[in-house]
């Protein structure tokens, strides 16, 4: 399974030697409160600076091996030495080329940085390897955005070139329109039925990048403006699922490290340079010089930047959105996911019903709290079932079984196969979100791998106290947290992992952190349900306040034959679930069939629409894709 | 001497004669599907592995052909014309007509790893691919693909293999996520002909008798048909709790058979199918083995054990000797007939 990646990992590759970056290393950023126009846009091309001026000094002349791609972008991008640099490509355009669509994209990206400095030899030098080097197209959708977003612009670069100039066997003419017509039929399947990889951690730059690249280089007048469109659609996502910043759950991918450190991946890159509320990763996510070196086309709308920063009205989102391609032994296709988001300043929970969206990077659920700095803190609570089965990757990926797991770990995802993940969506569990109240149950067959849950306490909650009534109590930032665990329990160390040397494919070791480290609320009971609660702290007059009012809510449940839970929200929302049937609140059956591609205060858009409403305040933009139009207004 | 002792005995003969013969000039080119990653390949990791369609040179090493691709599974020829043959990778259908120097990714966007590709041997402008979510066909070299899917299920058509009947122009079995399926009229109509629990992984038609067909499955064991692929009954004798990969006729010899399973490593039949044993020993440990072949010139069985490398017998499998490709992942075992070089 060739198609796995680390990408924190990749991102290191690329990088080479990290070195303190200013807007990482430095304090928090704290978004204007001169919210001009033309000042967020200096603001936001500060930072893009930033990353451009840090990756070209990261270049030393006299070590040629500090000066790949990133570093080339970065000088292109800043009009620096271009004759070092077209003598460096000259240099690495004579080794064996590697990286199939994460090579494509960054010497499409040099290819057009570029043009009016590369030397004649450089240029041709990168135009011959899209003869010899034959990229992979993967098998994913982020993959696809890649691979065709890069053929289709090289396409447009040389128009005219003939099919045994190209790697695919194909004329310009051919390239561009086997790319479009993927490329299109991507967006067609976002804008109707939603997006496949919806809100991922790092992801969301395999995406981005492709379609600020088609709306800034793109000839086409119908590619670039859907380049822009899209772009904005990702960004207008980004910012209403995202807490200061931080994109939290529930994620159709994510990984070991962003599952609980929310801010730690290549999103809150995002969140950086567009909204400037949160700090940058490491080496900007690895990926971000590759926006960088192409930013300033882009002017984020007002109104998404608004959406971003404002969490001074608590707001519900619903959105339907699809699993990835379902191959095999599923009944549909690509599913629909009906995914629910509560943002408030203080918290978010965020959660999914549908399944499983990806077969090993979806995280289906969770609480996550505001925290003054999120760097290094693991602000979020779930539970979730370790599901592991040959089967299940089979579903998505066209793999022979033997192995498949065992594999996995080797191509840089270490937790698959092992029982106490944190990442990962279960066919057994089914969730139910009304606000910041969160019943997850779970029918596991007997022999299912593995036959527990695990519900994740993070180091940062404070005052974890067990109830004698059942709830567990914590606080997380300014947040109060009731988790009830609805079958017994015991605690272990969540171990974390370690990465080794190895010259073939990744090997890890488990670390113990102790008392100090995360824990673990294990559960053995198959059939088995969590319920959390949240509120902020300012709502009551205590934390034991809190625990009163929680304790004093009408809660049954029983779990045979199948889990039920009936309970009045802190809300006051009357909620009755039960294991395979749809959720009842004050009576009413919910109905999936009438979910909406977005329904919220910020987005809205009709199922099959091809159209996004994003409003703010007075704020308005539409992107249309069936007009092509993207249409600004301000309410009187 | 009875009937069927002179039969052998005379099968015998012509192997001999047959493997004397090919020492000095094989009547078949092998080509292999190889990936050199040893499984460990991430997209968008440096992999400077070489991998994608090898042949056998006269000295017994693989050659590499042309296009360094890291995913490729079956291969299949022109018999008109060996230097045209199609490749079924994961970024698709892959053709070359000049013997591997040049490529063209004959499929466009909309189809993604299919897993099998074959030229029909009696109409070879019909190439047939199976493909994840179902089936297609090009009925002018590799030029134009379309689906051709009427008749299979919307759900349960990922499609593993395609084989079609030599004997008879349009008339092919695939073998799918819910079974065997059979058209007879060049895939404008198909029809279930076996049910199966989940994939199946391999079909091969006797080149002893055409009506013969074996399959192997993920999970109901192996199958035989003996009209041609209409019904299907269970090879009784081969364990069926595990994944069986690849199944291959000895075409010196119609009673020797040989499966590849990750389990149970390399099984083999010498009385036709009816009784089976494992001929492990001398493979590497453990023994997964992921292909298996069987040289039509020779009688040389072949096992590709995973990530280990290519292990040959003369002996049919009582012992073992390795035959290169060190730590390779062969996926696809092809012979085709020099005549059409």
């Amino acid at each position: 399974m060739k198609k796995f990646i680390s990408l924190l990992t990749l991102a290191a590759l690329l990088v080479g030697p990290v070195f303190a970056q200013p807007a990482y290393s430095g304090p928090m950023p704290v978004p204007p409160a001169d919210t001009r126009s033309d000042t967020l846009r200096r603001a936001y091309l500060d930072r893009v600076r930033e990353v451009l001026v840090w990756y070209a000094a990261t270049a030393k002349p006299d070590k040629p091996e500090t000066i790949g791609t990133g570093q080339i972008v970065a000088k292109l991008a800043l009009h620096q030495d271009a004759a070092l640099v077209s003598q460096r490509i000259i240099e690495l355009m004579k080794q064996p080329q590697t990286g199939d669509m994460f090579w494509m994209f960054p010497w499409a990206a040099i290819s057009f940085l570029g043009r009016d400095q590369l030397s004649p030899a450089a240029k041709a030098a990168i135009r011959d390897a899209w003869r010899t080097y034959f990229p992979m197209r993967g098998d994913t959708e982020n993959h696809w955005a890649m691979y065709y977003s890069s053929l289709y612009l090289m396409a447009e670069l040389y128009p005219d070139d003939p099919a045994d100039s190209w790697f695919t066997g194909k004329s310009s003419a051919e390239n561009r329109a086997e790319a479009k017509g993927y490329l299109i039929h991507w967006m067609d399947l976002a804008t109707t039925i939603g997006q496949g990889e919806f809100n991922p951690t790092h992801y969301i730059g395999e995406y981005a990048i492709p379609m600020l690249y088609l709306a800034t280089w793109a000839k086409d007048p119908e590619m670039r403006i859907r380049g822009h469109m899209m772009l904005d659609w990702l960004m207008a996502e980004l910012a209403d699922n995202t807490l200061n910043g931080v994109l939290r759950g529930a994620n159709a991918r994510t990984t070991e490290e962003s599952v609980l450190e929310r801010w730690n991946g290549l999103s809150s890159f995002f969140s950086w340079t567009m909204f400037g509320n949160t700090p940058p990763p490491a080496a900007y996510g690895g990926f971000g010089i590759f926006f960088a070196g192409a930013a300033e086309n882009y002017r984020l709308p007002e109104v998404i930047y608004q959406v971003a920063v404002d969490r001074s009205q608590d707001y519900i989102q619903r959105d339907l959105k699809r699993t990835r391609r379902r191959w095999r032994y599923s009944d549909q296709f690509m599913p629909p996911i009906y995914k629910t988001s509560y943002m408030r300043r203080d918290y978010a929970v965020g959660s999914y019903q549908g399944g499983q969206s990806d077969p090993i990077q979806t995280h289906v659920w969770d609480v996550t709290w505001a925290v003054p700095d999120p760097r290094g803190v693991h602000n979020t609570l779930f539970s979730m079932h370790p599901y592991a089965s040959t089967e299940v990757l089979q579903m998505y990926f066209t793999e022979q079984p033997d192995g498949l797991i065992d594999s996995l770990a080797g191509q840089g995802k270490p937790s698959f196969g092992v029982p106490d993940k944190i990442l990962g969506a279960s066919p057994y569990e089914r969730v139910f979100q009304d606000r910041d109240t969160v019943v997850a149950l779970y029918d596991i067959p007997a022999g299912t791998s593995y036959p527990r849950i695990n519900g994740f306490f993070s180091k940062d909650l404070t005052h974890v106290t067990e109830d004698k009534s059942g709830w567990i109590f914590a606080q997380g930032g300014h947040t109060y947290l009731a988790y009830r665990p609805l079958a017994p329990f015991h605690w272990e160390h969540l171990l974390g992992y370690r990465q080794l040397p190895s010259a073939h494919g990744y090997k890890w070791e488990r670390i113990d952190k102790g008392e100090q480290g995360d824990k673990l609320l294990v559960s053995e009971q198959l059939r088995n349900g969590t319920i959390v609660q949240a509120a902020s702290a300012d709502e009551f007059k205590s934390f034991e306040a809190f625990q009163a009012a929680i304790n004093a809510l009408p809660l049954e449940f029983r779990l045979e034959p199948v889990p039920v839970v009936r309970l009045t929200t802190l809300r006051g929302q009357r909620v009755a679930f039960t294991y395979g049937q749809a959720p009842v609140v004050n009576g009413v059956p919910l109905d999936y069939t009438k979910w909406k591609l977005f329904e919220g205060p910020y987005l809205n858009a009709e199922k099959g629409s091809r159209r996004l409403t994003i409003t703010h305040g007075r704020l308005k933009r539409v992107l249309d894709f069936n007009t092509l139009t993207i249409t600004d207004s301000v309410t009187p | 001497m009875p009937k069927k002792k002179i039969t052998l005995a005379l099968l015998s003969w012509c192997a001999l004669l047959a493997a004397s013969l090919a020492a000095a000039a094989p009547l078949h080119d092998l080509y292999l599907c190889a990936s050199n990653s040893r499984g460990t390949r991430v997209i968008g990791f440096k992999d400077t592995s070489l991998n994608g369609v090898y042949r056998r040179e006269a000295d017994g090493s693989f050659a590499h052909l042309g296009l360094n691709h890291p995913m490729t599974l079956s291969v299949s020829f022109d018999p008109r014309d060996a230097r045209r043959f199609y490749v079924a990778s994961l970024s698709g259908i892959l053709r070359t007509q000049d013997g591997g120097q040049t490529w063209r990714v004959a499929t466009d966007w909309d189809i993604t790893e299919p897993k099998s590709v074959v030229v029909d041997p009696n109409h070879p402008d019909t190439v047939y691919a199976g493909v994840p979510d179902g089936f297609i066909v090009s009925h002018d070299r590799g030029l134009m693909w379309v689906r051709a899917e009427h008749g299979l299920p919307d759900r349960g058509k990922y499609t593993q293999v395609v084989q079609v009947d030599r004997t008879h122009a349009g008339r092919v079995l695939i073998g799918c996520e819910t079974g065997i399926y059979l058209t007879e009229d060049g895939a404008k109509s198909w029809r279930h002909v076996f049910t199966c629990a989940a994939t199946v992984e391999d079909l091969q038609q006797s080149p002893h008798d055409p009506l013969f067909w074996l399959a192997v499955t993920q999970a109901d064991g192996a199958l035989q048909s003996q009209d041609g692929g209409l019904t299907w009954t269970k090879l009784a004798g081969v364990p069926s709790e595990h994944a069986l990969y690849n199944v291959a006729f000895d075409a010196l010899n119609p009673e020797r058979l040989a499966l590849a399973s990750w389990t149970y490593g390399l099984l083999t039949s010498e009385d036709g199918g009816r009784t089976w044993g494992e001929r492990n020993a001398g493979l590497p440990v453990p023994h997964r083995v992921w292909r298996t072949a069987i040289d039509p010139d020779t009688g040389r069985l072949y096992a590709a054990v995973l990530d280990q490398a290519l292990y040959v017998s003369d002996d049919f499998g009582r012992t073992w000797k390795a035959g290169g490709m060190e730590g390779s992942r062969i996926t696809g075992f092809t012979f085709v007939p020099r005549a059409a070089r």
